[in-house]
């Protein structure tokens, strides 16, 4: 596998270091060949940034792309809004010749030029495509057999498809195939691939964010779900702050939320403490307690090759 | 940027993206086609002031499932993008904005965090090449600093 800058984005950094301890911790575990590069910047926001100046929204992107195309490397982000906008502008720039020469006459003054041949990936799409299924399964030390989840997606982590091209965009299944290999069930449910609404809270619009964080958060409470699972600190700030400023309010919904890393840190051995799941503002105890009492409960790790020890053809 | 107006005649037309789309099913008066209209009878002032066109989450629910694969939401990026012209940007994304522009940022990592967690040091920030390509961005259109 080709070495990868890992993108961190400022809202994971500023606001929520401890997803980036669980994201390094699944990297180590699976010996991904990660790097930290100095000199990105914001990715940058689109709903702020290319609303005002749309160029200036392509350049600064086509900035972050050409420094890590210089480095020979390839790019795999935890944020799902970093890598749609950074993807965008990758395929703005690769379908508009004389717009890439534009933004590569200005990028030469600070050393750079963009090419736009660098894999751009979300880490999801990215642990399902790169590093595999079969990978992930024989890495789970407790299985996550009867553990219900709810998936949620993020409309950024598979949309715009002509950009990411990563799933179908209306009807994705890779999250899902993941969060089942580690033996969760990924539970149905109508509002599974309706946008978190965060984008409210940017645009001082705190009631409207709350009252669509209430319409999933209303159905999960109805579904007996252990936990809901996305990759988005969007998505995660949504369900999780917003979840608990309701809650101080008087509505219940116990859901606990997780993170993509932290329940793969889990499943393949890590310690909640660890991975920092004590720094989330909605309590995931009820997740872990559940775990602990039925995990690994009469289930296999699973897939073919657990049952093959001993009777290869060739004695492998 | 601009707007094809043959493909907005079509999308005013159509509406087929209202069920999918998270801001029409769930925010009472968030109505991409009244909006549309309006820019066709060029009566659009009035929308610039409003809540409405910071309602499209930009979620490309609209865009994935269009025919012409076009999408309401050019027309509300249309739209706030001349509302910031006019400074009619809603507080926190003026907020953002500034930010942006100062630092190349929206936040930076927290070193005292960092070390309770056990994290390295984070990596060091574009921010003096930005600063630097901004300037020529700016330049290059002509604005005055
Ligand atoms: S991008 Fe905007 S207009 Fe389109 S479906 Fe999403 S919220 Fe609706
Ligand atoms: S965006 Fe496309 S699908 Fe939606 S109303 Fe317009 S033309 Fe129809």
């Amino acid at each position: 596998m080709k070495d990868f800058a890992v993108f961190w984005g400022c809202t994971i950094q500023a606001r929520f270091p401890f997803l980036e301890v669980s994201t390094r911790l699944v990297f180590e575990r699976f010996g991904l060949p990660y790097r930290d590069i100095d000199g990105f910047t914001c990715c940058p926001e689109k709903s702020l940034v290319n609303n005002i100046d749309h160029g200036l929204w392509e350049l600064t992107a086509a900035r972050n792309i050409a420094m890590v195309e210089e480095m020979g490397l390839n790019l795999v982000s935890p944020c799902t809004g970093c890598v749609s906008n950074l993807a965008t502008v990758n395929k703005e720039l690769c379908h508009d010749e004389a717009k890439k020469g534009a933004v590569n006459s200005m990028l030469k003054e600070v050393g750079l030029e963009v090419g736009g041949h660098a894999a751009l990936h979300h880490l999801v799409p990215f642990f399902h495509d790169e590093v595999g299924i079969n990978a992930v399964r024989s890495r789970v030390v407790i299985p996550m057999k009867g553990m219900r989840v709810a998936i949620h997606y993020g409309c950024h982590m598979i949309r715009p498809s002509h950009s990411l091209n990563n799933d179908d965009p209306l009807e994705p299944v890779k999250f899902d195939r993941l969060v089942e290999a580690l033996g969760c069930e990924s539970v149905k449910h109508r509002t599974k691939m309706m946008c978190c609404g965060q984008g409210l809270d940017r645009v001082d619009q705190h009631e409207n964010a709350l009252h669509m964080a209430r319409i999933k958060l209303r159905e999960l409470s109805s579904l007996d779900i252990d936990a809901m699972v996305l990759c988005c600190p969007s998505c995660y700030l949504q369900f999780d702050n917003n979840q608990f400023l309701m809650e101080k309010d008087g509505e219940k919904f116990g859901i606990p939320i997780l993170y993509f890393t932290e329940l793969l840190g889990l499943a393949v051995g890590y310690g909640a403490e660890e991975l920092g799941l004590m720094n989330h503002r909605v309590g995931v105890a009820p997740f872990l307690e559940k775990w602990e009492r039925i995990g690994g409960e009469g289930s296999e790790v699973g897939g073919l090759e657990s049952e093959l020890e001993d009777i290869g053809v060739f004695g492998l | 940027m601009y707007l094809d107006y043959n493909l907005l005649e079509k999308c005013y037309k159509c509406g087929a993206c209202y069920d999918l789309c998270p801001s029409c099913l769930n925010l009472p008066g968030y109505d991409p086609r009244k909006v549309i209209g309006d820019i066709l009878a060029d009566n659009y002032e009035h929308w610039l002031n409003s809540e409405s066109i910071w309602q499209c989450l930009e979620c490309h629910h609209c865009l994935e499932i269009c025919y012409q694969h076009y999408g309401f939401e050019n027309a509300m990026t249309a739209l706030r993008t001349l509302a910031s012209k006019r400074g009619l940007t809603p507080q926190q994304v003026k907020r953002g904005w500034d930010m942006f522009v100062r630092t190349g940022k929206l936040g930076e990592p927290q070193s005292s965090a960092r070390k309770r967690l056990g994290l390295p040091q984070a990596a060091e920030s574009g921010k003096d090449s930005f600063l630097k390509l901004f300037k020529i961005y700016q330049d290059s259109k002509g604005v005055k600093t």
